[in-house]
């Protein structure tokens, strides 16, 4: 029995205080308004308290906290990424994904479990090498392996898919894990209030000002606020509020959907994605197994549910593990994913004085929360985009200059 | 024994006995019997554990609106015994128990629980260093069910369906909106997932048949009606878009396209929350109610019955009435509404204690039943007096407090609810078209009005579908009785009050956890789980509302509710799977191959030869053996996966000049040319080759696997330029074959018509004519980078011509060979393979294209941003590489990477050894200043080591291109 | 699944259709700037609201438009390109 255990027994009253304040009114005024309160517009606050000093901060979310595509997400943390710049920045966020808890002293119940993308075809497995070369380069601990290392880490699994398209082999990604996603934007969001950074719940933004190219301030549903750096971390949002500065991006919105099945006794450790079959899964530490598939088809600011989706993502988890067919489905759900045309983010600085935005998470931003936050609050802080995002701003299309991220996202998460 | 002599409209056989065995014990029943009612009437109550705490469950809902229940027969886990028909052969054990659901020794759990609070998992097992060790524990006492690995895959049978008007839920609202809507015309299906029609008529009695006569002529009305069908033992899953809905059943799921959609799923009845209200034997009154007249059994002995409402009354009447003592009813109203039911309890002499509660639950001494119940009246306020409880002695109590709306599909249909304070309950406010709602689910309690609300709706949807002329009024009429208690809780200092009982959550959790700030309801859900475990909340999250919205002093309107999502009732995988088929094309030319020892591969949905078998010999041997055949003899390789588009019409060459980077208005008619298509950006997507047949007539090829895509994608740009000409997608129509090798036109001339003299042939030209009598189109192409020939013919004939070429090359040492062999070959002459050579970034300019790129067209696809791209200086050049001639060891593999200076600087995309260099050789992305000739590259392969290369001229065989347009005599074998 | 109604074939599942992205007018590749051009291949109309939409029914290769709002997912009226004067949707 842990020692933190204890004092629930041996107190009178329940000894936990409130994670996050509710503060009753807006300030008129703060040196920082972060709009979105899920993980990344939460750990960027947090950072920016805790590395930055900038503590006259607002978060503003218009829902509840990390109710957008933080609580959606199928949990998947990893770096095995193709280019350069994707594995530098997302090695960064598994490295501050791995103290995480304990900077929290919330336990997010992030699980190492390694991670494999299976490959059903040859141009898959050159792919794969592709990521395995580049991730050791950096450091990253991915390889190439064949059907017997994936048998043997995964004795259930059917190499044969049910009798089409058998896997050939993967890229083995020993730093692949799971977290709870909520926990995340529970830690982020109590670190940021402890520091003095308000979350404002149930609160819109309904206007953006930009005086002579340089943002004057924001207006939502509670009153007015002045300040001279926002900060946009709205996902599926991103085009409103763009819409609101008049700025133009490449993305594309589009529900992506996910499912889970009801606890069972713990079998699947590793986590498994296969690009050919459009399928992810892992198994939760409450047992239950939580699956994806692939994008939906056509663009919609939605979440709604699809019944072809569970159709199709059944078939392809019984090819793999037949032996799920009595398992039950409880639950589906989906998110809006911010895609851009070349499976990078869009993060920075952009042509408005004081606009900062981080966007462009499409499949890929469950993962990235901590480097986000981290990166996102140094630019603002300092004005300067963070090393480690400069490849991913906004201008870059304008230029050609496309993240060659392609390969690596064929059912990306 | 707990089973009551015959009850009218029972649903048990008694002349068929059905035994199983449960927990390793042979357990008695009937054909009808439920699992949980076979067990309840042969005097066993301790039929589960509960998830954390562990602690001994019986029935709570008997409606699998909870998990109490949960058992494993075999492979089949997590079964729902309140449901789940009686089978012959059933060996049942309860799921997640240590050491059996009597002796679990994990209720060990429940005895810390006040060191496990609400949210204790993450505020402990933290550290970096132990949470693996912790999470092996967790993950060892968490799941439900086991999985047996072994199960094969199971195949369930998919049925579509269609009707005018879907009905969900057969309670009486439901059979007259069903009949309303059927005598105005409608095709309408009723569906109830319980194994009989009729609903809450037929159960809650109150010792009184009339209600369940009624139901029962309603009923058989329904199924007497010839516009009328009626599926049992079926639950509507879901509701998706344009009213599709699955159904499911136990045997199939059917999938149902509606045009109207009723929902009459009526409310879940929901427990009262206080301590120990989840001992075996305390019950929902409905509950009750289905075990006395679905399956004859006594739910107790001595009940006491807890009201707020009519239905409790009724309750405590069909107990009385099976020779249940019941020892009181408590009132927790009040000043409850007498209506008939109360009459006749009084009448009866069993005594009500008003405005009362019940505090809490005692055990009895194995802590697994009902002992005693402690009763407090409440004060103004509705609070519990404590200081004045009674306690009253029974073995079962039976809780009528109230009910939530099965809104569950009417949600997902996008209808909005709105809180009713005169019915203490969600009601749908605005409904999209084509939804509609009644009975319970819709506030509608009364007897006769729920059937004048089945009526309205019923009429509505037929009106909706045109049927009937004027649409009614939909308006609800005032309930002359609210149904549910506002507040059915009671705080208790020891806790154990359940309000979830799948995730074991009891009153004080919530108040912890708003405590924490997870004070709006899905903050609350996520951190408490509540309505996250199996029951989807069935039972609990209209409590949770209510005690967030008396934490926070909101109406329950402004606190909200939870997503509904599918599905309604979890649905095994194996109904949800499709039968896994992967569509797999196959060349005319298939069986040729597999004659000939194919190995095959897939090349997007196709399968090709890699290369042909031979005995004794290695894959690679094989392949060298098929490329040399094709550089000293002839070769033939099936090129019949090849997208192949024809264009015709007087824009057909302009079109083609708008699709393409390169020029083509000028070919000859009888000419072939390379064509590179890139996308809007400047990125290559496919290449091909044009053959012009007739001045507005071309014919071309595309990747394999391009060619839905393409011709899909040039559709709409005809479409959109509104071009005089038209694409047929000829892919399928058309066997191609690749006749390749210096031996190739002698082989071929005997056999056609058309002169392949090189004065009349030239390379690259393209002739029609015939071959062994096969209609055929011959081009002459370089691919390969031998004297050659593309011949295409129509698909039904392509084994002929295959056979024909077999049986005249047989002197001349012909060769199948395949796409390994191919791909050596093409690289040899260093031809770029886009998708392998190019990515999803690569411009003409980085792949060494740019001559195909012809920029002084008026317009084609792409050009204004090659022009962008063409003032960029590139990143990466793809160039020619070659290893020494005797380099030992392993070589690099594609995608190995190019490392300059300790940084990638490139990578490989293409190698292979080439038996007629006596070398490895390949293509590599490089950073433009390593692309110079001669210039040594160091590639890494996968375990770290190094291998020199240099930079090479392509083509590496044949630089100057001789072979295809020109060969000896001596070498054509003539 | 969700209906889609061809101009030709009629009324027919979703997953008989292919998506084919938002009708946009291409500038003038001649007279348009770098930047107009780039804003054009890479930059959406993103925010949700009615669009005019390239959509085929790939069993018949029937290539059509339809106006569809992106936020609610309905579909108000589908038509074949050239058939209807294109007038401005409203937002």
């Amino acid at each position: 029995m842990p020692l933190r255990l204890l004092k629930f027994g041996l107190s009178q009253t329940y000894p936990e205080p409130r994670m996050f304040r509710q503060p009753d009114r807006l300030k008129s005024h703060y040196d920082v308004v972060i709009i979105g309160g899920g993980g990344h517009g939460l750990a960027a606050a947090y950072y920016l308290a805790k590395d930055h000093g900038m503590t006259n901060v607002a978060v503003i979310e218009k829902g509840y906290l990390g109710g957008g595509n933080t609580g959606r997400n199928t949990t998947i943390i990893r770096s095995n990424y193709l280019t350069p710049e994707g594995v530098k920045f997302y090695d960064q966020s598994v490295t501050l994904w791995q103290d995480l808890a304990e900077d929290f002293n919330l336990n997010l119940f992030y699980s190492t479990r390694g991670h494999f993308t299976l490959a059903h075809t040859d141009s898959a497995l050159r792919t794969m090498r592709w990521r395995a070369e580049v991730n050791k380069h950096f450091g990253v601990a991915s390889e190439l392996v064949g059907p017997q290392e994936i048998q043997d880490a995964c004795p259930e699994m059917d190499l044969h898919c049910g009798g089409h398209l058998p896997v050939l082999g993967a890229l083995y990604h020993a730093p692949g894990s799971i977290a709870r996603h909520d926990a995340v934007a529970w830690g982020y969001g109590r670190g940021a209030d402890q520091r003095g950074v308000e979350i404002h719940q149930q609160t819109e933004v309904t206007g953006i000002t930009v005086k002579s190219g340089r943002v004057t301030g924001v207006q939502t549903n509670r009153g007015n606020i002045s300040t001279n750096k926002v900060l946009c971390a709205v996902a599926g949002s991103t085009p409103r509020l763009l819409d609101m500065v008049g700025l133009r991006s490449p993305l594309y919105v589009h529900p992506l959907q996910a499912m889970v099945s009801e606890p069972m006794k713990a079998w699947l450790d590793a986590i498994i994605v296969s690009g050919s079959l459009h399928v992810y899964v892992s198994q939760t530490a409450r047992g239950e197994l939580v699956m994806g598939a692939s994008l939906d088809p056509y663009e919609l600011h939605s979440t709604r549910s699809t019944f072809d989706f569970v159709e199709g993502l059944c078939t392809h988890m019984l090819d793999l593990f037949p032996f799920l067919s009595h398992v039950k489905i409880v639950r589906q759900w989906a998110g809006m994913a911010d895609m851009t045309p070349d499976f990078a983010p869009i993060m920075g600085k952009t042509p408005i004085d004081g606009f900062y935005l981080d966007s462009g998470w499409g499949t890929w931003g469950f993962k990235a929360t901590p480097v986000c936050g981290k990166t996102m609050a140094a630019t603002v802080a300092s004005d300067r985009p963070h090393e480690l995002i400069r490849e991913f701003s906004l201008d870059r299309f304008e230029r050609y200059d496309l993240v060659g991220e392609k390969g690596a996202a064929s059912v990306g998460h | 024994m707990k089973r009551l002599p015959p009850i009218s409209g029972e649903w048990i056989d008694r002349h068929q006995p059905v035994s199983f065995t449960f927990e390793g014990e042979t357990i008695p029943g009937y054909q009808g019997d439920t699992v949980s009612s076979a067990l309840w009437a042969a005097g066993r109550r301790v039929l589960g554990r509960s998830f954390k705490y562990h602690r001994p469950r019986g029935i709570l809902s008997l409606a699998n609106h909870d998990v109490n229940t949960l058992m494993q027969d075999g492979p089949k886990l997590n079964l729902r015994a309140d449901v789940v028909p009686v089978e012959p052969g059933m060996d049942l054990m309860a799921i997640h128990t240590f050491g059996g659901v009597q002796g679990d020794r994990a209720t060990v759990l429940d005895r810390l629980s006040r060191f496990l609070p609400v949210g204790f998992y993450y505020k402990a097992f933290l550290g970096k260093n132990q949470f693996p060790f912790w999470e092996r524990v967790i993950r060892s006492i968490t799941g439900l069910g086991a999985v047996d690995t072994t199960t094969p895959r199971l195949r369930t049978p998919k049925r579509y369906d269609f009707c005018d008007v879907l009905v969900i839920g057969s309670g009486v609202s439901g059979l007259t909106a069903a009949i309303a809507a059927a005598e105005a015309g409608a095709d309408v299906v009723v569906v109830d997932e319980n194994a009989r029609a009729g609903g809450s008529g037929h159960y809650q009695r109150g010792d009184d048949g009339e209600r369940s006569r009624q139901t029962a002529a309603l009923v058989a009305q329904v199924q007497q009606h010839p516009r009328i069908r009626l599926y049992t033992d079926t639950t509507a899953a879901g509701y998706y878009a344009d009213h599709w809905v699955p159904l499911v059943h136990r045997d199939y799921i059917a999938k149902m396209r509606a045009r109207a959609v009723i929902v009459a799923a009526g409310a879940y009845e929901q427990p009262a929350v206080f301590r120990n209200n989840d001992l075996p034997g305390v019950m929902l009154a409905s509950a009750a109610q289905r075990l006395i007249y679905r399956y004859a059994v006594q739910p107790m002995e001595r009940a006491v019955v807890l009201t707020a409402n009519s239905d409790g009354y009724r309750a405590a009447l069909d107990l009385a009435a099976q020779g249940v003592t019941v020892v009181a009813v408590v009132e927790m109203r009040s000043q409850p509404v007498v209506t008939d039911p109360v009459r006749a309890v009084r009448d009866r002499g069993i005594q009500i204690l008003s405005q009362s509660c019940l505090y809490e639950a005692r055990p009895n001494p194995g802590g697994d039943g009902v002992a005693s119940v402690v009763v407090c009246p409440l004060d103004a306020d509705d609070q519990p007096q404590t200081g004045f409880t009674q306690t009253l002695a029974c073995d079962g109590v039976v809780m009528s407090v109230g009910w939530a709306p099965t809104a569950n599909l009417l949600y997902q249909a996008g209808v909005t609810m709105r809180f009713d304070e005169t019915v203490q309950q969600f009601v749908p406010d605005r409904l999209p078209a084509g939804i509609l709602a009644c009975g319970r689910v819709n506030g509608v309690y009364d007897w006769e009005e729920k059937q004048r609300d089945g009526q309205r709706a019923g009429l509505a949807a037929a009106h909706r579908l045109g049927l009937v002329d004027t649409a009614p009024s939909l308006e609800r009429a005032i309930a002359p009785e609210c149904p549910s208690h506002p507040y059915p809780m009671m705080a208790h200092p020891k806790g154990k009050n359940f309000v979830d009982f799948d995730e074991d959550l009891h009153y004080e959790d919530f108040i912890h956890a708003v405590q924490e700030g997870f004070d709006n309801i899905e903050l609350l859900k996520r951190y408490t789980t509540v309505g996250m475990g199996p029951s989807q909340g069935k039972h609990s999250n209209m409590n949770a509302l209510r005690i967030l919205a008396h934490l926070r002093q909101l109406p329950p309107d402004a606190i909200g509710t939870t997503t509904a999502r599918p599905m309604f009732h979890p649905v095994p995988m194996a109904h949800l799977a499709g039968r896994g088929f992967m569509p797999e094309r196959r060349s005319p030319l298939h069986n040729r191959h597999a004659q000939q020892g194919a190995v095959w591969m897939p090349a997007g949905q196709w399968q090709r030869p890699a290369y042909y078998h031979q005995p004794g010999l290695t894959r690679q041997a094989c392949i060298q053996q098929e490329v040399m055949a094709v550089r000293t003899r002839v070769g033939l390789i099936d090129v019949g996966t090849l997208g192949k588009l024809e264009l015709r019409g007087p824009d057909a060459m302009a079109f083609l000049e708008r699709i393409y980077t390169g020029k083509f208005s000028k070919m000859k008619v009888g000419s072939s040319r390379y064509a590179l298509m890139v996308d809007e950006s400047g990125v290559v997507i496919d290449d091909g080759v044009v053959a012009r047949l007739a001045a507005d007539h071309v014919y071309f090829t595309t990747t394999t696997s391009g060619s839905a895509r393409i011709y899909r994608e040039l559709s709409r740009l005809i479409t959109m330029w509104q071009m005089d000409c038209g694409i047929v997608n000829l892919t399928g129509a058309r066997a191609a074959v690749n006749l390749a090798g210096p031996r190739s036109l002698s082989l071929l001339q005997p056999l056609t018509n058309v002169d392949l003299s090189p004065e009349a042939f030239p390379y690259l030209a393209v002739r029609q004519g015939a071959i062994a009598g096969i209609p055929a189109l011959l081009m002459r192409v370089g691919f390969v980078g031998e004297w050659g020939y593309e011949l295409h013919v129509p698909a039904d004939q392509g084994q002929a011509l295959w056979d024909a070429l077999i049986t005249a090359g047989k002197h001349l040492g012909i060769r199948p060979f395949g796409v390994e062999a191919q791909r050596l070959l093409r690289l040899e002459k260093g031809h770029v393979i886009v998708g392998q050579d190019t990515d999803g970034l690569t411009t003409p300019y980085d792949a060494n294209l740019g001559w195909a790129v012809k920029m002084d067209k008026p317009f084609f696809v792409g050009q204004r941003s090659l022009q962008i791209l063409k003032q960029r200086s590139p990143k990466q050049l793809l160039a020619g590489f070659t290893l020494p001639e005797r380099f030992q060891g392993n070589p690099p593999q594609e995608c190995h990477l190019v490392i300059h200076k300790g940084d990638i600087a490139g990578r490989v995309t293409s190698i292979g050894y080439s038996s007629s260099l006596k070398r490895y050789v390949g293509l590599a992305y490089l950073q433009p200043e390593l692309t110079a000739i001669g210039t040594e590259i160091t590639i890494r392969l996968t375990d770290g080591s190094m291998v020199t290369a240099t930079v090479a001229p392509t083509p590496f065989y044949d630089p100057d291109n001789h072979r295809q347009a020109t060969v000896s005599r001596e070498e054509a074998f003539v | 699944m969700k209906l889609m109604t061809c101009p030709i074939n009629g009324q027919r599942p979703i997953s008989e259709f292919f998506y084919g992205g938002e009708l946009r007018p291409m500038p003038d590749p001649a007279t348009a700037d770098d930047a107009t051009w780039a804003d054009y291949i890479f930059n959406q109309n993103n925010v949700p609201g009615l669009k005019q939409e390239w959509w085929c029914h790939t069993p018949s290769n029937t290539w059509f438009i339809a106006e569809r709002h992106t936020l609610t997912d309905e579909i108000q009226r589908t038509y074949l390109y050239g058939s209807q004067v294109l007038e401005e949707v409203s937002p």
